[in-house]
């Protein structure tokens, strides 16, 4: 019998290597399913419906025509295998049900059997499967061990986007009664309330307040932080985290200080104080389009003509990628800035343009490592440049700290390895699948320690700042701070 | 009679052939394209998605990155597949065109590619036990089907020759629906009919994922940011 939670501080591994596979070394590993309230609250059924076979075959087969992509590559895979040891989730835990190929199986085999001739008749030869009790079981399990992070599309000859069929998968799931309980509860949340952690707005303002007196106190100037202020230009929209946790709180300083240097009058906003968008985990998009819509309207009623994201992955790739498309265009905004922009282009914009002075000696001491994350690398850009996702907070981090190192080629940039504990699966339920996933992360950490003393570890999302700070010290890696970029930023500053 | 049979049955699969794949490929782009997903970072122009098509086409460019002992093993595979098509060509004309010649000399070559390039394609898929734990039954039959076509075909070229003019024959009668007979040949039936095989899974199987690359949407969309 495997133990089903990893004690603190064990050292999981060390060396990447490809596992050899073991079946169902993960099969125990299953986050809570939603409760009918939960699963109410946000439209959906509350427990498994009755007909639920049915309705998960039609919920697929409206998706396969809404989704060209999930489509395409449910037919497109040849089994070739390149993919298979590319996951985080793979390599931390040999269970084969998460390579990436086999997660896709997991619902590529119920719709040959659906949806193919081959599969309707000969379902033996092709692999089709019926979906049954079990079968549901390895899709909500196996479709909550993905981050939905897109490595692995990276090395697909057909460019096959596992993450597709994960949130296809969620979403049948969700819909015929098995939501998942962590982010079904955030989406409600942020719907109810307008963030992640259900914050309302005297709190928030209290929040807002305390850090303005904080900063005023460091630093010896008048700050404030508006919110709701309607005289402002510019939105600033920042993952909920960052009003409170470590090291988040920090970065959000930094990018305060920044603000305020550079004399913008920005606003946060009470009705759209979250970036995140956890329907986009989910894969329900009429949830992210309202979502999404939330953050447009209160830029409208503000009447701001700029929008920026805080430092937050996926809802820089929901912002960069998707908003466009979801809440019907930009107009309302300045045509010099047609889109929302993320926080580091406009910190790089400033910078390049002499409004802010940065001193990397003021971060004496540190040797900083960057981690990209997988929704700015892989699902977004930046700066409208070609790479700019990586060159764009490279040059801010350069400009800060004396010191960079980069970890190797194959665990950075669009190769990037996964913290662990996006796509929603940053819940206590699944710490041992977090602390496994975030193996090669580690590993890669270990060796740029090893060489250069590595003592900061950089990230611009709050999931990868959350995650790494609670699972590195399960790998021995408790020493490194993880930080905000913007925290670097924020102490490099000249004021 | 047997050549009738196999005559319209070619005639039959080539039609099934068009048909199954453009049905297949209508789905795909019938599908709704709802919000983009390339895969990033992405090309900015058109031209520049094209570019990386066709790194991706001729390149097998994610192959690469992947794995090398695939990646050759692919490209040795598919390309040497390319050169036997184009070889297979001479049975369209009933003269033999001057620009096929050297195609035809180096066709032992292009065979041994396919024959090897395939050989190392499933050997992986019988060792290496991730690659194993995705196969099913027809992922190990189709390799073992175009392996069986090029041996068949390199044995009819090398030990068992047969009869060029005719069989271009029978293969013009096919396209023209005039059937006429075939030389008769064991070797050559056999080959003929595991081709006919081929042409008859091709649609509804994976192998067509050369179309899915291209209408991949995390290959052929733009970053328009
Ligand atoms: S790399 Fe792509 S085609 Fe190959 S097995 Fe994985 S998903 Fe399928
Ligand atoms: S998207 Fe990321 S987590 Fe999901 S299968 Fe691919 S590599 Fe693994």
């Amino acid at each position: 019998m495997k133990e089903s939670s990893v004690p603190a501080a064990q050292v999981v591994g060390r060396y990447r290597v490809i596992p050899i596979i073991q079946e169902q070394a993960m099969a125990n590993i299953s986050t809570a399913k939603a409760t009918p309230a939960i699963q109410h609250e946000v439209g959906l059924p509350g427990a498994l419906v009755a007909d639920w076979h049915d309705k998960a075959i039609s919920r697929l087969g409206t998706l396969l025509k809404e989704r060209r992509g999930l489509q395409v590559f449910m037919d497109s895979c040849t089994k070739c295998g390149a993919c298979t040891d590319k996951c985080h989730y793979f390599l931390g835990t040999g269970d084969p049900l998460n390579m990436p190929v086999a997660r896709q199986d997991l619902l590529r085999s119920v719709y040959r059997r659906h949806f193919t001739f081959a599969g309707k008749w000969f379902p033996k030869l092709v692999g089709a499967r019926e979906l049954d009790k079990p079968m549901l079981e390895d899709w909500y399990r196996y479709f909550h061990q993905c981050s939905e992070c897109r490595r692995c599309t990276v090395f697909c000859p057909k460019g096959i986007d596992t993450s597709e069929v994960t949130m296809a998968g969620r979403d049948i799931l969700a819909s015929i009664g098995i939501g998942q309980q962590y982010s079904q509860e955030i989406i409600a949340k942020v719907n109810r309330v307008g963030n992640n952690l259900g914050m309302k707005k005297p709190a928030l303002i209290d929040v807002l307040d305390n850090l303005a007196e904080d900063i005023s106190d460091d630093t010896g100037l008048a700050i404030r932080i508006p919110l709701d202020d309607a005289s402002a230009d510019m939105l600033i929209v920042t993952p909920s985290a960052d009003f409170f946790a470590e090291p988040h709180v920090d970065g959000l300083i930094g990018m305060i200080k920044v603000l305020h240097v550079a004399g913008i009058r920005y606003t946060f906003s009470s009705q759209a104080s979250e970036a995140a968008n956890f329907a986009l985990f989910t894969g329900q998009r009429d949830q992210m389009q309202g979502i999404a819509q939330r953050i447009s309207t209160a830029a409208q009623a503000l009447g701001v003509s700029r929008i920026v994201m805080g430092e937050c992955g996926h809802a820089w790739r929901v912002a960069y990628s998707f908003m466009d498309t979801l809440v019907g265009g930009f107009d309302y905004l300045d045509p010099e800035h047609p889109r929302p922009e993320h926080i580091c282009e406009l910190t790089y914009e400033l910078l390049k343009a002499g409004r802010i002075q940065l001193d990397p000696t003021r971060n004496d001491g540190k040797v900083v490592t960057f981690h990209d994350s997988c929704n700015v690398a892989r699902g977004s850009g930046m700066g409208g440049i070609r790479r700019g996702q990586f060159i764009v907070p490279r040059a801010l981090l350069k400009a800060s700290v004396p010191e960079i190192i980069e970890m190797s080629s194959d665990a950075t940039m669009q190769k990037t390895f996964c913290c662990g504990g996006g796509g929603g699966l940053l819940t206590d339920d699944l710490m041992e699948l977090r602390i496994k996933g975030a193996l090669p992360r580690a590993q890669a950490l270990q060796a740029v320690v090893d060489s250069h003393g590595v003592t900061h570890l950089v990230a611009i999302c709050a999931i990868c700042k959350t995650q790494l700070s609670q699972v590195l010290p399960h790998h021995n890696l408790g020493d490194v701070q993880v930080t905000s970029l913007h925290e670097l930023v924020g102490n490099a500053i000249i004021l | 009679m047997f050549d009738l049979a196999l005559a319209l049955s070619y005639s039959l699969a080539l039609v099934w052939l068009v048909g199954g794949c453009a049905y297949r490929v209508g789905i795909w782009l019938k599908a709704r394209n709802s919000l983009p997903i390339p895969l990033t970072p992405a090309p900015r122009t058109r031209s520049g998605v094209v570019m990386r098509l066709c790194l991706e086409l001729f390149a097998f460019r994610s192959l690469a990155r992947a794995d090398k002992t695939t990646w050759l093993a692919s490209l040795l595979f598919h390309y040497g597949l390319l050169w036997l098509a184009i070889v297979h060509l001479r049975f369209v004309f009933t003269s033999l065109p001057t620009f096929l010649i050297p195609f035809i000399q180096y066709s032992g070559w292009a065979t041994l590619c396919v024959i090897v390039g395939l050989s190392v394609l499933l050997l992986r898929r019988l060792l290496v036990d991730r690659v194993r734990y995705v196969s099913a039954p027809s992922d190990y039959l189709h390799l073992m089907l175009l392996i069986s076509i090029a041996v068949s075909g390199a044995l009819l070229k090398r030990v068992w020759p047969v009869n060029l003019f005719e069989v271009g024959e029978f293969l013009r009668g096919v396209f023209r629906v005039s059937w006429v007979p075939l030389p008769d040949h064991a070797g050559l039936v056999v080959h003929l009919l595991l081709v006919l095989v081929l042409l008859l899974v091709f649609p509804i199987s994976k192998l067509l994922h050369g179309v899915g690359v291209i209408v991949s949407p995390t290959f052929n969309q733009r970053d328009r940011g």
